[in-house]
């Protein structure tokens, strides 16, 4: 499976939320992420594709749509 | 060590260490010294407003230094407090502006609605209280049964309880934990204050750090909101005890650097507020191997916490369900049946704590007080709701709820208050919050399942925008912490044979998905 395919299970599994027509859209703004929900999301990332996600680096505007969070991924497992 | 009094042991630090920092927020740190004098001149302020004897002031705010040192002028001019956070939804504010009748407020931070019904003191008003250097003498403090502090929890009918926690029961709470060898609590204790005045964890540091002679240490909402100021700003910390919900402990471990090795000073950890789970003290252990992590467990209306227990290696490589503790010497604990009879070791019923800590009920609510407290041996009792049974030993396990209340991320909800909002909208036809858990017994998120008025569906494009305007129209009913993730939209919804919602019945369907 590919990191979208991943990420959008993930997301569906962890919050019930199909995000597939909305991959540019803010998840916090959609209520579909909180803080809490992201410790969770973080925690499956770095499990599921063995990487090490810099949280001490995120800012509100990082890792905020379903985009920028594969894109992240694909960074950090060409790092 | 056992106190007696806590206004008069904190101002007896003015005394022997007037220069030891009580509080530090980010840097900015204020003394003992400072304490006193804010304390005294904020005091003599609030006798001067000619308020009626022992009357509620609410005070709202989040994690200055001026909400502490307002909190003991308060109590030193013989008023309770009732602590309302700075995130709180309007109609929260107004609940208990209306249940609790408090007498003033004091706005530590600018208020979101205009309150005229009673007089409002400003922070410019409250500094100017501190800075009048008066030289005040406690002759009417809050002393024995009076009110210390009011907590509002969430209430089934939408209307917040006020819990009445009288300074008896803090001393009861207080001595308790400065005793117990389960907490071991440090002298002059370096705490962690991240958890709001407006939830009772927060007794859990500032309590024993005051009474101790201890620094807290603020973290302000807005840097736990952002990882990127949290994690900066979590190493600097020069703390010894960490008190928080497991979550915030969750959140802090995302950060490789939450480690023995990068915060050297943390060797306690207190947790309170939420089911400790396995996988959580697990991974702490094994960040931190030499610090003590600590479980405690109690509801606000027996004063925080009533049992606690240090978790041994042991008790997480047996990987079940961690034990919740031994019930404080002072307050004795049962598990009962459905008749009221104690039931002994290994037989599960529901969790009866009574004795000084159990508080004296809920602010002018003499029906859900009666509901809930009653006596036994003679002394004030409490059913907790909570079911649990007793090991051989006589450590408490925790076996989930009574009823339909959750915790999640460390908030106590009901479920029929969540709904009964939801209700609220005008694009609501009828709604419940279902709690879908993980496989560690811990809520993972709360969902709503939602009939909406005929047409209401066509009207948007999309669910989610339907989502995002029902969330808009109740964010000023809705505590955010209540506010489900997930709404799901429904033609109907599964009705009990006496025609209500059949609540439990979405509950078994959501977990077995």
């Amino acid at each position: 499976m590919d990191v979208k395919t991943e990420v959008l299970g993930m997301i569906n599994d962890l919050f019930l939320e199909d995000v597939s027509d909305m991959m540019d859209e803010d998840l916090f703004d959609a209520g579909v992420l909180d803080s809490m929900g992201t410790v969770e999301l973080v925690l499956e990332i770095e499990a599921k594709f063995n990487i090490k996600v810099p949280v001490s680096e995120m800012g509100r505007d990082d890792w905020n749509t379903a985009n920028k969070i594969i894109e992240g991924i694909k960074e950090l497992q060409n790092a | 060590m056992q106190i007696t009094n806590m206004l008069a042991t904190i101002d007896d630090y003015a005394k022997t260490q007037p220069d030891m920092a009580v509080y530090n927020v980010l840097g900015d740190t204020h003394t003992y010294a400072d304490l006193k004098r804010d304390s005294d001149g904020l005091a003599a302020y609030v006798d001067s407003l000619g308020l009626p004897e022992k009357s509620l002031v609410m005070v709202f705010g989040g994690q200055e230094y001026e909400m502490l040192a307002t909190f003991v002028g308060l109590s030193k001019s013989g008023h309770a407090y009732a602590p309302v956070d700075v995130n709180s939804a309007n109609e929260r504010l107004t609940n208990i502006l209306t249940i609790g009748e408090p007498k003033l407020v004091i706005a530590i931070d600018p208020l979101p609605i205009d309150i005229t019904s009673v007089p409002v003191v400003t922070l410019d008003q409250v500094h100017e209280a501190f800075a009048s250097k008066a030289d005040y003498e406690m002759t009417h403090a809050v002393a024995g049964d009076d009110n210390y502090y009011i907590i509002f929890t969430s209430g089934t009918t939408g209307l917040p309880k006020g819990v009445q926690i009288s300074h008896n029961n803090l001393l009861s709470y207080t001595n308790w934990m400065l005793n117990t060898d389960d907490f071991d609590v440090p002298t002059q204790p370096q705490m962690l204050a991240q958890p709001p005045y407006s939830f009772d964890l927060s007794v859990m540091y500032w309590a024993p750090t005051l009474a101790m002679g201890g620094t807290l240490y603020a973290l302000p909402k807005h840097v736990t909101e952002n990882f990127k100021e949290l994690f900066a700003a979590l190493p600097e910390l020069p703390i010894q005890v960490w008190t928080s919900t497991p979550s915030f402990a969750d959140m802090a471990m995302l950060s490789e650097d939450f480690n023995a090795e990068k915060m050297p000073t943390i060797k306690y950890f207190y947790f309170d507020g939420e089911e400790l789970t396995v996988s959580t003290a697990a991974k702490l252990h094994e960040r931190f191997p030499e610090a003590r992590i600590v479980n405690a467990y109690g509801p606000t209306e027996a004063t925080v916490a009533l049992s606690a227990v240090a978790i041994t290696p042991a008790m997480i490589e047996k990987a079940e369900r961690l034990p919740i503790g031994f019930p404080k010497p002072d307050s004795p604990t049962f598990v009962m049946d459905e008749d009221g009879n104690k039931l002994p070791a290994g037989e599960q019923g529901e969790i009866i704590v009574s004795g000084p800590a159990v508080s004296k009920g809920y602010l002018n609510n003499p029906e859900k007080t009666a509901a809930a407290f009653f006596e036994l041996d003679g002394q004030p009792a409490y059913h907790t709701g909570d079911l649990g049974y007793f090991d051989e030993d006589g450590m408490l396990h925790y076996g989930g709820r009574l009823d339909f209340q959750i915790k999640f991320n460390g908030y106590r909800i009901e479920l029929e208050e969540v709904s009964h909002i939801l209700n609220l909208s005008q694009y609501v036809e009828s709604a419940v919050a279902v709690p879908r858990y993980n496989d560690q017994h811990k809520v993972q998120n709360l969902l709503a399942y939602v009939v909406v008025k005929p047409g209401v569906r066509e009207q948007f494009e999309k669910d989610l925008q339907l989502t995002k305007a029902i969330k808009e129209d109740l964010q000023n009913d809705m505590m955010p912490y209540m506010m489900p993730s997930r709404f799901m939209y429904r033609e109907d919804l599964p009705i009990t044979p006496n025609g209500k919602i059949n609540i439990k019945a979405l509950i078994a369907e959501v977990n077995n998905r």
